[in-house]
């Protein structure tokens, strides 16, 4: 980039030398008109050179670019590999979808403008300057003088108003967003009759955008007139103190007037343009800045080792003194203590905010334990091999995930292997989900999840349990996944899910007082620890709060 | 023409803003043309050594030219903004004002918000029109005329020359990146659809990923969707800068060719020699702030696409029957449902099919059933959102659709299943229902659904995404409590909360809805005791209707085995 610059620069000092040649050979040498032409064909090269090689600048600074956007968007997506696992910051995803799509795309002005116009004007406004000052030391002075004030008063310029802008422009970005806001919003508006209002309040926004707006740009307007100024001030010196050497001291030739009075402009409108891709650039690197933020936080992946499990039934898993907390909030999960048998039919209970999701993100694997021992078949998890666990375990959640894709590629997510359509129809109908897809449009190739059709809760919940009936793990997390669903899918739902039993550890987040009475083993939660232990008679006997939990949800029953 | 006019109308409106635009440009464009002559011209008198007030004439010349140039550019820049944020501003409003009346309709036929956030995406990027599109082919243009016209005087031939460069540099050049723009934009668009959706998909489902061992598959699609998007990004823009060099490089050349011409004019003798720095300086300078014309076609190319897909919204919908019967304020409402048949478009099924009853005044009435019978469609259809293709809705013995929906509103008081909350306080939240609710009664409001812990100012941010979903449903009958109704419809309104709260929270309800009409969905079979009616829906039919006592005595009966199967599964 730099050498293209250079190359460029060259061009230009060639170009004008040629220009003044042609015009000082027909204007003052009154030389026949074929003698010039060898040197406007040169010209013309000249100019394709310069062409290229500024050509050349710019597509290097795109590839920058490109490179710079694809690393950043790895070591994003790196990061948020690191905390993805829990729900705790589901919350912001469309934040970060944001992050990730809009604001690294705001960073390719830095790489793709700003930094070739940077690499270009410094390799410009050297050579040029030498040229001018080898001509005419006098104009290579004035530049030297007055060139200097661009920059500076850039900076000075860019430092009053940084902050500013930079408030102002997030200010707007808000701003900007309520149109989007109101149109959203729009069955709301009208249930509360607020039509006119918001149309005003559309309005209002809209001019008072535009007036801030207008308030940061008036700014950098302010900015680049202020360099005109500059230039202007300092050609017109120049072009007065040529006028001067050639007229009074007559000791300046019309050649090097001529070729300094073209290659003045040349140099200011590289400083000019470098102002203006200051700004660009500018923002591009507050952009820069938000990415940098978010790579800092700190993350706490669950690490795995090399240790594969080995036995082909259900591995047992035992917590000791297993503690954790999150970053932000004040939760905390004190040390706990469980086994786990095989096959083990496990409730976790607790009221809301008891820890129990914790608790089962921590058993799940979703969670690195703090202190303690996470043993897997006697193993420490952090020996385990990742895929070897995650190969046998399947979670459910109230709000699973349905990809954007085929009602078939959503199932077929729980299968490593090909599976034909005849299992696929035969999980779906265990899941109580085959007269839905049947009735659907193209049947298993309808799309749906985002960009597709949308599905209920409970349509969600069914596919989610298809594919875990497919993927046939040996261990089975459920956090609530019937919370919120009507009565009737809740049993189809449980009723599949029960099929599984034999076959699968099951630990359960249990709502229902059924699942509660039916388990091997409760575990209470109160406040982050573990209050209780046993079975529902156990508990029933020796517990108190158990005992009221239980008393007043049947009391609470209205029959 | 057809698929511009939209953002041409809502433009000319701004007359003012963009004359000065364009008065400004061109005067910034012919002084510094005027600038560069000058100096051309008075390097060449120098080389003469002129009398020295001839050149003190021609260098304050240069100066004032300089000066005048630098600010109209300022001046320029000033008013195309001003006038393209104002443009913004009006295709907003018209935007609303067409989108507004169709509301019920849009949300019919697109259940998802995808089409507001494009519809959103749209008018910002016709911002553009005005700045990149429209004005600053006519300031060149403008500049251009004025230069050859100059030019004319001291020779014809190179005003010529001229001419042909500017019709290659104006017309040619952009209808030729034009022709080749058309596919480029449509895939690129296409393209960050795709990845942004990958995106989603990769973090929402990490968690499924990972358990069904599908991330690392997952995120190789995901750096080959992006690699793929930053190639073609950076073909695009590689495209750009080789139409703006060939811009660039055609400007010159013409410049070239004006002095070659002119020169061979100052050799046979045609010109003064004096006139051929002047005449070079005038080419290039009036040719310099052509590269401009290098990325047009790309804007408008998508301000194209834009408009037409803002017009598709509205241009496809029929306009609606006048629905201009007002209800009669005082008078209370009376629904009957007749054989109502609605289904939504590109659905195999119907919503809800054969549906009969009667909503009385001042009746307590639930609907029930599982997820996808039709219960929330048949509310839908209360309020004219629903797409009612057979049957009849009659409020009071008229049709619905001729009753003017606003009125009908007025008497209502809704939740819906998704509330929406505006950017702002909780203050304004709350008004929204009423602008007159004082301070106190709102926090009575929020008292009442058990919201102590939020302050007016406290700040909602937009659509509620800083709220739980229980919090949302709460603060969405805090309004409600605000404003005087009639009836009052609730779509399952304490599904996110734990029992207890929910049935204080209806005990409040009940206070204040003595002598309303209260309908209410229901996902849960408790607490329908007192209800002087329970509508029982399954696939999108009424199967059973009746009292509590009258439901639970049918042998049989749909709603007494659900209510069985409830008992089992009693809840936490």
């Amino acid at each position: 980039m730099g050498a293209a610059s250079i190359c460029m620069a060259l061009a230009i000092v060639g170009q004008s030398y040629l220009v003044v040649t042609v015009i000082q050979k027909l204007f003052l040498n009154n030389a026949a008109f074929p003698s010039i032409l060898p040197a406007v064909f040169i010209l013309i090269g000249m100019l394709l050179l310069r062409t290229i090689f500024q050509y050349m600048i710019k597509g290097s600074g795109i590839k920058m670019a490109q490179i710079a956007k694809v690393s950043i968007r790895k070591k994003l997506l790196q990061h948020f590999n690191g905390q993805q696992m829990t729900d705790a910051d589901k919350g912001q995803s469309g934040q970060k979808t944001s992050l990730f799509m809009d604001t690294v795309d705001e960073i390719d002005g830095y790489f793709s403008q700003y930094l070739p116009q940077l690499i270009q004007s410094a390799g410009i406004v050297l050579i040029v300057w030498i040229v001018i000052f080898i001509q005419n030391w006098t104009s290579g002075l004035i530049i030297l003088i007055s060139a200097p004030f661009i920059p500076i008063f850039m900076m000075i310029i860019g430092v009053k108003t940084k902050d500013k802008s930079k408030e102002q422009l997030s200010q707007l970005a808000a701003f900007s967003g309520t149109f989007l806001d109101t149109l959203q919003g729009l069955p709301t508006v009208k249930l509360f009759g607020q039509s006119d209002g918001q149309r005003n309040k559309i309005n209002q926004d809209s001019t008072s955008f535009r007036d801030a707006t207008m308030g940061v740009l008036k700014v950098a307007f302010t900015n680049s007139l202020s360099l005109e100024f500059i230039s202007m001030l300092s050609i017109g010196l120049i072009a007065l103190e040529i006028a001067i050497r050639m007229i009074i001291f007559q000791n300046l030739s019309f050649f090097s007037g001529f070729f300094v009075l073209l290659l003045a402009p040349e140099l200011f409108s590289q400083l000019k343009q470098l102002g203006s891709a200051f700004h660009s650039g500018r923002a591009s690197m507050g952009a820069a800045s938000r990415v940098e933020d978010v790579l800092k936080e700190e993350t706490k992946p669950v690490s795995w080792g090399t240790v594969p499990l080995k036995s082909d039934k259900a591995p047992e898993i035992i917590l000791e003194q297993a503690s954790f907390h999150y970053e932000q909030g004040r939760f905390r999960l004190e040390p706990a203590s469980m086994t786990i048998s095989p096959y083990e039919q496990v409730a976790i209970i607790g009221k809301t905010g008891a820890g129990k999701s914790t608790l089962l993100g921590l058993l799940a694997g979703f969670l690195p334990a703090e202190d303690g021992k996470f043993l897997i078949d006697g193993i420490p998890q952090e020996k385990v091999q990742k895929a070897d666990w995650f190969q046998r375990i399947s979670y459910l959640t109230q709000q699973p995930y349905v990809f954007s894709g085929t009602v078939r590629e959503n199932i077929l997510l729980g299968s490593l292997e090909k599976q034909s359509d005849q299992e696929i129809r035969e999980v779906a109908d265990r899941a109580g989900i085959w007269d839905w897809i049947s009735d659907l449009p193209f049947g298993l190739d309808t799309i749906i999840g985002e960009g597709g059709r949308g599905l209920s809760g409970g349509e969600k919940q069914r596919i989610a349990i298809a594919r875990t009936l497919l993927k046939k793990p040996q261990i089975l997390f459920f956090d609530e996944p019937t919370t919120g669903l009507d009565i009737q899918t809740e049993h189809i739902l449980q009723r599949s899910l029960d099929s599984l039993k034999n076959q699968a550890t099951m630990v359960t987040v249990a709502h229902r007082l059924h699942t509660v009475r039916n388990a091997d083993k409760i575990f209470l939660l109160d406040q982050g620890k573990i209050a209780g232990e046993g079975t529902h008679n156990e508990l029933y006997k020796n517990n108190k709060m158990y005992q009221q939990m239980i008393n007043t949800q049947q009391g609470g029953r209205e029959a | 023409m057809k698929d511009i006019s939209l953002v041409l109308k809502m433009m000319l409106k701004e007359k003012k803003d963009i004359l000065f635009s364009v008065f400004f440009g061109f005067l910034a464009g012919i002084t510094a043309v005027s600038l560069f002559a000058a100096s051309g011209y008075l390097i060449s008198q120098a080389a003469f050594a002129p009398p020295i007030y001839t050149l003190m004439i021609l260098v304050a010349s240069v100066k004032l030219l300089g000066i005048t140039s630098a600010i109209s550019r300022y001046g320029e820049r000033y008013f195309s903004h001003r006038g393209t944020f104002t443009i913004l501003k009006n295709i907003r409003l018209k935007v609303y004002d067409q989108i507004e009346p169709l509301a019920s309709r849009l949300l019919q036929k697109y259940r998802s918000g995808d089409i507001l956030a494009r519809i959103v995406g749209d008018v910002e990027s016709l911002q553009h029109f005005f700045l990149r599109v429209f004005y600053p082919p006519i300031v060149l243009a403008a500049v251009f005329i004025a230069t050859i016209f100059f030019t004319m005087y001291i020779s014809a031939g190179v005003a010529l020359t001229m001419s042909a460069g500017m019709i290659v540099v104006l017309i040619v050049f952009p209808a030729i990146f034009y022709m080749i723009q058309k596919k480029a934009a449509l895939s690129m668009r296409e393209k960050r659809g795709v990845l942004s959706s990958e995106f989603t998909d990769y973090l929402y489902g990490f968690r499924e990923l990972t358990i069904f061992q599908q991330a690392e598959r997952k995120e190789q699609q995901l750096f080959d969707e992006m690699n793929q998007y930053e190639e073609m990004k950076a073909s695009e823009n590689r495209q750009l800068a080789i139409r703006e060099a060939i811009v660039i490089f055609f400007s010159f050349f013409i410049a070239i060719i004006i002095l070659v011409q002119a020169g061979f004019y100052v050799a046979e003798g045609n010109l003064a020699g004096t006139l051929l720095a002047m005449l070079f300086m005038i080419a290039i300078t009036v040719f310099e702030d052509t590269p401009s014309m290098a990325v047009l076609p790309a804007h408008l190319e998508e301000s194209k696409s834009s408009s037409k897909r803002l017009i598709e919204v509205w241009e496809n919908e029929e306009p609606s029957k006048v629905a201009v019967q007002e209800l009669e304020p005082d008078l209370p409402l009376h629904f009957d449902f007749k054989d109502v048949f609605i289904q939504y478009p590109n659905e195999k099924k119907p919503a809800v099919q054969h549906a009969s009853l009667q909503i009385k005044p001042g009746k307590n009435i639930a609907i029930v059933g599982p997820s996808g019978s039709g219960k929330s469609t048949l509310m839908q259809a209360l309020l004219t959102f629903a797409p009612v293709k057979s049957g009849h809705i009659l409020v009071n013995g008229e049709d619905i659709n001729t009753i003017a929906p606003d009125s009908l509103w007025e008497q209502m008081n809704v939740s819906l299943q998704h509330n929406h909350f505006f950017y702002g306080s909780i203050y304004e939240n709350l008004r929204f229902a009423n602008r007159n609710a004082s301070a106190e009664i709102c926090r009575d409001a929020l008292e009442k659904v058990q919201l102590t812990h939020f302050s007016l100012e406290d700040q909602v941010l937009e659509k509620g995404t800083n709220l739980s979903g229980g919090e949302k449903q709460r603060l969405a009958l805090a309004r409600l409590f605000l404003r005087e109704a009639s009836i009052w419809l609730l779509d399952e309104p304490t599904s996110s909360l734990d029992s207890i709260t929910e049935q204080q929270i209806m005990n409040e309800i009940e206070k204040v809805t003595k002598y309303q009409t209260v309908v209410t969905i229901r996902h849960r079979l408790t607490g329908l005791e007192s209800m002087d009616r329970i509508i029982v829906m399954n696939q999108g039919e009424i199967v059973e209707q009746g009292t509590y006592t009258e439901l639970m005595g049918k042998e049989n009966g749909y709603f007494k085995a659900m209510k069985e199967l409830e008992s089992q599964q009693l809840a936490f």
